[in-house]
């Protein structure tokens, strides 16, 4: 079976104060078919640099080292950084949690979509990119996108632009996408009309998705497979139907410290960490 | 303990609470749901006297905050803000944050009181007093600015979002630690979230706001049973 | 140290805690190699100007005509000007009035900027008007014309060359000190002061002010780099320190003359005064790298 992306023993460290390096990510292992794949952890888990190492966008300062990492067969720890960037345009996609972050604010949304078609395929012609445009916006969702297509970024509201954003990332009929907590700033309403345009994009193109979040219900519920991470590592990985049945402590104490609308008023489960989690 | 009759507010022309009354009884906890831009932190921050420009009237423990020196209002009324990260002085120890509201008023040995405080939310012993916030994780700080809030002995808790920066584990012992105190010092709370799970948990009345306007109130009992009069409201129990 | 030690004394604790933090800055300065080379330029400097009667090898107001112009030799490191002075020891000596220049437009320009900066962004409306507009006037004023006529006006001299100067130099720390009061008053840490009743005064004083510090404090580093090379502008066109002082810049404008048959008596002073800007700029550059909040990554 192949694969679409395989990482072996992935490395992130930073500098501290001493002059030392801290590790970030500790060896994680993980491969992705065309499938769902939800990483959760909390912050400074290295969830969100697993991803980013993959997109090859750390910040120069980090030290990353890995034995193999491969995107459909292409090798990317051999991979010259041109050959990276224009993975990165064309292939592979990411969608940031604030997508005031991602879009340029001196640009208009319909402007900024169009250029990214054009760079993925130089051959179409000005009128098609923007026709393609507007059906990008419709397919997620937006009313009236020919209006939307001339505003701005800041005249979106969040959920908007984040669609926008993710409207953005699949014009160009990526393989892979990367989210990174796409719906932690949304509101639960938008936040279920996002994640069903990212399933049908799965569904439909037959994309391979990692969704990074903190949110493990969020993940069970949505993704095929989930990996949790603590301290760097991964403590865990499990069917999404089957994360009830979770062995790992850390995995448990994460699905029971939550309140539920109809849960007991008891004072809630705290996680008792161990030191021994960060190791194993 | 807090009562708001016919509140509007608007910035520069963009309304952000529409004709809003609610009661909070004294000892209650009161939660307040809503998506972003509902005007639900809009309310808090116009309790605290942090918005200038509002109509109708706000009385907290029978004194009009329209009529009421800062300082009198300060000893009765305090805020937990959203992002410990931002509201803590970044170039302050800690212990001096917790001591400055007794300082600015007045009150008599704010060490000691302060010491007294960060045992109260479980950052006791010495150890914390003398860091810096950015020596603290997420879930401290937060700790630290309850204990701040506290130092003036409030009646009333107005906790705008206390968790949402938190991870899922940390906002367990938060809102354990809130439940504490309010029995403990017998604390009446208004939380703010958009989580109904959170507000479920922590909240015996709450009131639902989509638009700047209340959609509805609801007990906790009312809620759990699914005695639900508005399509808003149920849609927001289904996604969460 | 015990504990009981920090119960009895919270004040001392506080102090420790701040100096732990300074030593963890310290320690990241020491990590940018060309900052430290610029805080050893600077360094030195106060050196100079501390030891100058025991480095000097000569008095540096002693005209010797039987050594006039000499060049440079073991007798005259740096070789003598044209009244046979030696200019090593001038140097020496004149590093304490480029500091004195430094500082005397330092301590009136930065307060006084910061201070209307945060006053300015703090309270806002029509006090922000008034102190903005005021300070837009003096931006528009040319540097150094305004320098050359208050010097003109109050006649020559090294405390009014640093008046002259400080008139131009406030403005910017005021700009600075309200774009970091704009983002500060509305921050949740002043809104927590404000409810408990804290008055505006307390507010800009303990909470705004210490953090506009670290950008005034970057800014003012480069600024002195600056400062030196207006001080020497004035002193070579005659407006600033008067003969016989040894002021560096004055002492390029006697060398202009001899220029090239005498080339060190105009370039030993001027490279003094690259050396030294070069110094405040290096160490500018590596303060501002740990110190400026857009720089800086939030932890």
């Amino acid at each position: 079976m192949s694969n679409l992306v395989e990482i072996e023993n992935l490395h992130v460290a930073f500098r501290n104060d001493e002059g030392g390096y801290n590790d970030a990510v500790r060896g994680v292992s993980l491969t992705l078919g065309r499938e769902k794949l939800g990483i959760v952890g909390e912050s400074g888990s290295g969830k969100s640099l697993t991803g980013r190492s993959l997109l090859g966008v750390l910040p120069p300062y980090a030290r990353v080292s890995v034995d193999r990492m491969s995107f459909d067969g292409i090798d990317l720890k051999a991979a010259s950084p041109r050959l990276r960037r224009s993975l990165r345009g064309g292939r592979m996609g990411m969608i940031l949690q604030d997508p005031k972050f991602s879009l340029n604010p001196v640009m208009t949304v319909g402007k900024q979509i169009v250029e990214a078609i054009r760079i993925g395929d130089r051959k179409v012609g000005h009128r098609e990119a923007r026709a393609r445009a507007i059906a990008v916006l419709e397919s997620v969702h937006i009313r009236d996108p020919e209006s939307v297509f001339n505003l701005y970024p800041h005249e979106l509201s969040g959920g908007m632009g984040q669609r926008v954003m993710i409207g953005m990332m699949v014009v160009r009929e990526p393989d892979l996408l990367i989210a990174d907590e796409p719906t932690s700033a949304l509101d639960v309403t938008v936040r279920t009309q996002v994640l069903s345009i990212l399933d049908e994009l799965v569904a439909r193109r037959g994309m391979g998705l990692i969704f990074i979040s903190h949110d493990l219900n969020l993940v069970s519920k949505f993704c095929d497979r989930v990996i949790v991470m603590y301290a760097g590592r991964i403590v865990e990985t499990i069917e999404a139907s089957r994360l009830s049945e979770a062995q790992h402590p850390y995995t448990r104490g994460l699905l029971s410290c939550l309140p539920h609308i109809n849960g007991s008023l008891e004072p809630l489960p705290v996680l008792n960490r161990q030191a021994s989690w960060a190791e194993a | 303990m807090l009562e708001v009759h016919d509140l509007n507010v608007d910035f520069s022309g963009k309304i952000a609470v529409r004709n809003t009354g609610l009661t909070v009884r004294s000892g209650e906890s009161f939660g307040l749901v809503g998506e972003s831009g509902s005007g639900k932190s809009t309310i808090l921050r116009t309790v605290m006297g942090l918005n200038g420009s509002w109509s109708g009237t706000i009385k907290v423990d029978g004194l009009d905050i329209r009529k009421t020196p800062r300082k009198q209002l300060a000893r009765v009324v305090q805020m937990v803000f959203q992002d410990p990260y931002s509201s803590l002085h970044p170039r302050y120890v800690i212990g001096q944050q917790v001591a400055e509201p007794m300082r600015i008023n007045g009150l008599p040995n704010p060490e000691r009181r302060t010491a007294e405080l960060l045992e109260l939310v479980g950052l006791g012993g010495l150890k914390f007093q003398f860091r810096f916030p950015h020596e603290l994780s997420g879930g401290q700080r937060q700790r630290v600015a309850i204990a701040r809030a506290l130092a003036l002995s409030p009646k009333l808790l107005l906790l705008d979002e206390p968790t949402s920066a938190l991870d899922v584990s940390i906002q367990a012992e938060i809102l354990n630690l809130l439940n504490r105190l309010r029995k403990e010092l017998g604390l009446t709370f208004v939380i703010v979230s958009h989580d109904l799970a959170v507000i479920s948990y922590m909240c015996e009345r709450l009131m639902v706001m989509r638009n700047a306007q209340p959609v509805e109130t609801l007990t906790r009992d009312q809620l759990r049973a699914g005695e639900i009069a508005n399509d808003y409201t149920r849609t927001l129990i289904a996604a969460a | 140290m015990s504990t009981t030690e920090i119960a009895a004394d919270p004040r001392h604790a506080v102090r420790a805690a701040r100096w732990a933090e300074f030593k963890l800055f310290a320690r990241r300065f020491m990590r940018n190699p060309l900052g430290v080379a610029g805080l050893v330029i600077v360094l030195l400097l106060l050196f100079a100007a501390a030891f100058a009667p025991w480095l000097a090898t000569h008095d540096p107001y002693l005209p010797n005509l039987t050594s006039r112009l000499a060049a440079p030799s073991a007798e005259y490191w740096f070789g003598a000007d044209e009244l046979g002075r030696d200019i090593y020891s001038r140097l020496i000596y004149g590093s304490r009035l480029t500091l004195l220049i430094v500082a005397l437009v330092i301590v009136t320009s930065a307060p006084v900027g910061l201070i209307i900066g945060a006053v300015s962004g703090t309270v806002g409306g029509w006090v922000d008007a008034v102190f903005m507009r005021i300070t837009d006037i003096f931006l528009a004023v040319p540097k150094l014309l305004l320098a050359l006529a208050f010097v003109a006006a109050l006649g020559p001299g090294i405390v009014n060359a640093a008046l002259a100067i400080t008139l131009t130099a406030w403005p910017p720390y005021a700009r600075l000190a309200r774009a970091e009061a704009l983002v500060v008053r509305n921050s949740d840490y002043v809104n927590a002061a404000r409810l408990a009743g804290a008055s505006e005064f307390r507010i800009i004083v303990f909470h705004v002010i210490p953090m506009c510090l670290s950008s005034v404090i970057v800014r003012m580093t480069f600024d002195m780099a600056g400062i030196i090379l207006t001080a020497a502008g004035l002193g070579f066109i005659g407006l600033g320190a008067q003969p016989p002082l040894p002021e560096w810049g004055a002492m390029i404008s006697t060398g202009r003359k001899f220029i090239f048959d005498q080339w060190w008596i105009a370039t030993i002073p001027g490279a003094a005064i690259f050396i030294v800007s070069l110094g405040f700029n290096l160490l500018g550059d590596a303060l501002r790298d740990l110190l400026d909040p857009h720089l800086r990554q939030r932890k």
